[in-house]
């Protein structure tokens, strides 16, 4: 029966293999070829069942099937020709981290497009060849036809892909360009003519991996989501830009993740002492395992098991470009910061009179956490050129370990350390610890300022991409613990729900979170001037604006100059005297602190004290880079803008429609090939065009040279 | 100015003369290919040192271990007394040890005044507190400030302080590039083919700011162009293939047999 199951589950994890090789190839392709780091590719590999889907429900007929598998990926290649040539190409020559943020805005709109065409909910295809369906036995024992299928597709892709890459004249040409761009250019080659090419052909792997694996398990909105982490992790594990390395490592990943989930390996091994128990594991380690492996690899092998040894991304073709003002002067922006601050300062004593509390301590507060968040990417990202991926991982450490403190468990954490433990846990219990608003933050705080430590001091060494997805690999691996963990240590995949805090330190308290109200109403005869205004939101406030405040200080102090400088130059800055990865370290402790105050305000403000691991979830973090770079990065009030018009946007959108996410990413999307320096550049860009208009003739490229760059801090 | 007007102060901790820079059995390999072998280079304190050589003789290696940006396969460099072999390129930068870049490079997205600001605080970094660092305005400190005026006098860019750095013309870069190596203060200075690229007006023009400028610095030249160094130079270090083929005033430099043959007759250049 063991024997039985093992084979079964490695067939299982074969087929899940290949087609996890379909779509590294692609991904891995593409990078090699044009430094592009497609997000998008799990969408496009979902675009590629859908477009089945239609094509068998259509026909009503089994063998439109094999229509499908011819139609569907050439649909997706087309897709990947109009993706590549109208959003991709325009960026070619900046900085390749702006094709991770485009691609990103991909995601959102296939996404939302998807679902408005196909709709949401589970599918699968009406009717498969009958030649697909059933078992055929094998030495024995009984394989699903489909599965072999899939793995045939697979394999002979993948020695075509092989083939062509190896024995044809374009293959020689991409491969080349892999190597060494520059070198196939004084050849006289045009590398990017054959973009187009590789785009499209990636695109049509990942189309065709979605057509197969969508008649075994379905389709679904969210299957791209599935797929792409663990397509990134076997790029990342082969080497990105390796073919071989996606081909190994899709079958390893795939056969691996299988057999560790299914426990049959725990079931063999069962038997066997020590190992045994250790085997029993696995189920609840498989995700540690694998980003902690992928984590590994980028550190200490960063090109990868199979990666070219002499392998040189081209960082730094472009600088990532910061926002500027412009046509406002400093003395407008400070007046009008203040007028807006000053509007924050009495919105909620409209509640009830021109709106009501949903605005206020629903949307007001959401846009001011992530505002908060956006800050904190921001110090990272528009100053010191980090793109920080997994930015989510310090928003989550902070609400979870706010949240974890007002639960107790920390006083419990602390109570279980022998010696020490005890008289600790009394020290906490004394300044009412589990109780306190301020200290349950603080915990947060403090907690993912030392896990920034730690992820800076490891992953800051490498650069640009390889800095990216070490950051994301952290984050992915975070929500893997706090989802396999028992849930007695961090709710699991419930989450924390309902714990007490109070505005309180040492036992003087204001009252409960959420119960606190200023000011109950307030009428001068018989017109109401204010209905309930709750304490809760100036804490919001006062800590969003503190926390800004703060950031904005430490960039017009010395060290702030130094990263400013550092993003100008790095070279320079270090041959200036300046000590460069340690200005990026401690200015990653600085955003992973306050991007956990935002967590732990986040996770205080909603209807009960709570947290789950959908706050934990990638595409948050995906999101809060669209806030800053939509508003205009390295700029830190830019970001404020940009979270303020993201959520704004969603609150307004999603009243009309459910797809409210595809537009907001045709905005992102735009705005990164258009207007990459954001909505803060928006005035003084308007002002050059309009002073060109007038008759000056028009200097340099019109994205890249900023109106009036942005020289000093803001004031 | 000569090799012999170096003065003797602090440099006392070197054995056997006055060398503010010496590079031991400086090698470097990669692979098959040794690109710097065994180089023993010594430069006196205040002297004018030129190194050149063909194209591919390994002065940009060289240039690269002595500043740090690489580090060497055996040997080691000596800065004031010091072994700073291992030290990462900035601390030799804090000791004394400043570069400018083949390419121009400042903080163009900057005002001409906060590229010299920077420049200059870093001189002032260790006496910055804590506090100060990271809540202090950068624009406060009175000692800092003196520097960069003072500097931005020095290579006459006093008028134009506001303006942003990408968009000056090219001389004003280069001299606000020498500025920013200026404000660091530094004992010794390294210059990659200052001139590369340039027409032979603006080439004298560079010479000249160099000469100027940095008059009271010990002066390490980079250069592919023999001509150029030979009038301006105390002593002319000549490199080929990776070792040294000889040093000497540039009158016998340029009379040397070697030297000729490495330039013109030889199989590589």
């Amino acid at each position: 029966m063991v024997v039985e199951a093992l084979v079964d589950q490695l067939l299982n994890g074969l087929t899940i293999g290949v087609v996890y090789v379909l779509l590294a190839a692609g991904l891995s392709i593409v990078f090699g070829v044009m430094d592009v780091i497609n997000f998008a590719h799990g969408e496009l590999y979902a675009l590629g069942a859908y477009f089945a889907f239609s094509v068998t429900t259509a026909a009503g007929d089994p063998n439109a099937f094999w229509v499908a598998l011819l139609l569907a990926p050439a649909a997706v290649a087309v897709v990947g020709v109009g993706v590549e040539r109208l959003t991709i190409r325009p960026l070619y020559g900046r900085n390749p981290l702006y094709h991770i943020l485009l691609t990103f805005g991909l995601v959102l709109i296939l996404k939302d497009v998807v679902e408005f065409v196909w709709g949401p909910g589970n599918k699968s295809y009406p009717v498969t060849p009958g030649v697909l369906q059933g078992q055929v036995a094998v030495a024995g024992f009984d394989f699903p036809r489909y599965s072999l299928f899939v793995i045939a597709v697979g394999s002979l892709m993948a020695a075509g892909t092989w083939y062509a890459l190896n024995d044809t004249r374009v293959g020689l040409v991409v491969r080349a360009g892999a190597q060494d761009r520059e070198m196939v250019r004084h050849l006289g080659i045009e590398v990017d003519r054959y973009y187009t090419l590789v785009f499209a052909f990636g695109a049509a792997l990942a189309g065709l991996a979605g057509v197969v694996l969508a008649g075994r398990n379905g389709l679904e909105v969210a299957m791209g989501d599935s797929v792409i982490i663990p397509a990134f992790v076997i790029v990342v594990l082969g080497g990105l830009g390796s073919f071989r390395g996606a081909v190994v490592g899709g079958l390893v990943v795939g056969v691996v993740q299988t057999l560790t989930r299914s426990g049959v390996v725990a079931e063999v091994f069962a038997p066997v002492p020590v190992v045994g128990e250790l085997a029993a594991l696995l189920p609840a380690l498989e995700g540690l395992v694998v980003f902690g492996l992928m984590i590994a690899v980028l550190l200490f092998r960063p090109r990868g098991l199979f990666g070219n040894p002499e392998w040189q991304s081209s960082e730094g073709e472009g600088d990532l470009l910061v926002g500027g003002g412009g046509a406002l002067g400093s003395v407008w922006r400070r007046r009008l910061a203040l007028g807006a601050v000053a509007l924050l300062i009495v919105a909620p004593f409209g509640v009830g009179l021109a709106y009501d509390g949903f605005v206020v301590y629903s949307l007001l507060v959401s846009i001011l956490v992530w505002a908060l968040f956006a800050v904190s990417l921001d110090l990272v990202m528009g100053y010191a050129g980090l793109v920080s991926l997994g930015h989510v991982l310090f928003y989550g450490v902070g609400a979870y370990g706010t949240v974890l403190a007002a639960d107790g468990r920390v006083t419990d954490l602390v109570a279980a350390v022998p010696a020490v433990g005890s008289p600790l846990a009394a020290g906490l219990g004394a300044l009412g610890y589990a109780d306190s608003l301020p200290l349950a933050l603080l915990t947060g705080v403090a907690a993912a300022a030392a896990v920034a430590w730690v992820v800076g001091y490891l992953s800051i060494r490498v650069a640009g991409v390889y800095f990216a997805m070490i950051t994301l690999g952290f984050a992915e691996l975070f929500r893997q613990v706090v989802v396999k963990l028992p849930a007695s240590w961090a709710g699991s995949t419930d989450g924390l729900y309902g714990a007490e805090l109070s505005y309180s330190v040492a036992g003087v308290s204001l009252g409960e979170v959420g119960d606190v109200v200023l000011v109950e109403g307030v009428a001068a005869g018989p017109v109401v001037l204010a209905r309930e205004v709750r304490l809760l939101y100036f804490v919001v406030l006062a800590g969003v604006l503190g926390g800004y405040l703060l950031a904005r200080r430490v960039i017009e102090a010395p060290f702030g100059g130094v990263l400013t400088a550092i993003r100008e130059s790095e070279a320079r800055a270090q041959f200036l005297g300046y000590n460069v990865v340690a200005h990026k370290r401690r200015v990653f402790v600085l955003s992973g602190a306050l991007a956990a105050l935002a967590g732990g305000l986040q996770a205080v403000t909603g209807l009960v004290v709570g947290v789950g691991p959908s706050l934990l979830h990638w595409i948050n973090s995906g999101e809060v880079i669209v806030m800053a770079v939509l508003g205009g990065m390295g700029t830190l009030y830019g970001p404020i803008l940009g979270a303020a018009v993201f959520r704004g946007g969603q609150e307004l959108l999603s009243t009309y429609t459910g797809q409210w996410r595809a537009l907001l990413g045709l905005v992102f999307v735009l705005f990164v090939v258009f207007l990459p320096r954001g909505i803060v550049s928006l005035p003084g860009e308007l002002q050059r065009r309009l002073r060109e208009r007038g008759g000056d003739p028009p200097t340099g490229a019109p994205a890249e040279t900023p109106a009036e760059p942005k020289l000093e801090g803001d004031d | 100015m000569s090799a012999d007007d170096a003065s003797g102060t602090g440099a006392g901790t070197d054995r056997e003369s006055d060398a503010v820079l010496a590079t031991e059995a400086l090698t470097k390999r990669f692979g098959e290919l040794t690109a710097v072998d065994g180089v023993d280079l010594r430069v006196e304190r205040g002297e004018f040192r030129s190194v050149i050589g063909p194209n591919g003789a390994g002065k940009t290696t060289l240039f690269d271990l002595i500043t740090g940006a690489q580090r060497p396969t055996s040997g080691s460099v000596r800065f004031d007394g010091e072994d700073v072999t291992a030290l990462a390129p900035h601390e030799r930068v804090r000791r004394g040890l400043g570069r400018s870049f083949q390419i121009t490079t400042v903080f163009s997205g900057l005002t001409v005044r906060e590229n010299v600001r920077l420049a200059a605080q870093s001189v002032h970094d260790a006496s910055i507190s804590r506090v100060d660092r990271f809540l202090r305005p950068k624009g406060s400190f009175e000692a800092i400030a003196a520097d960069t005026t003072a500097t931005l006098k020095r290579v006459e860019l006093a008028d134009r302080t506001e303006e942003r750095a990408g968009a000056l013309a090219y001389g004003d870069r280069r001299r606000l590039e020498i500025g920013l190596v200026l404000a660091t203060d530094p004992a010794v200075v390294l210059l990659d083919e200052p001139t590369a690229g340039m027409s032979a007006e603006e080439t004298a023009a560079t010479m000249q700011l160099i000469d100027e400028v940095l008059a009271d610095r010990t002066l390490v030249l980079i250069e592919h162009d023999v001509d150029l160094v030979l009038e301006v130079s105390d002593r002319i270090t000549v490199l080929d293939r990776g070792r040294v083929l000889t040093t000497g005033s540039p009158e016998a430099v340029a009379d040397d047999g070697d030297v000729q043959r490495a330039y013109l007759g030889g199989d590589r250049g």
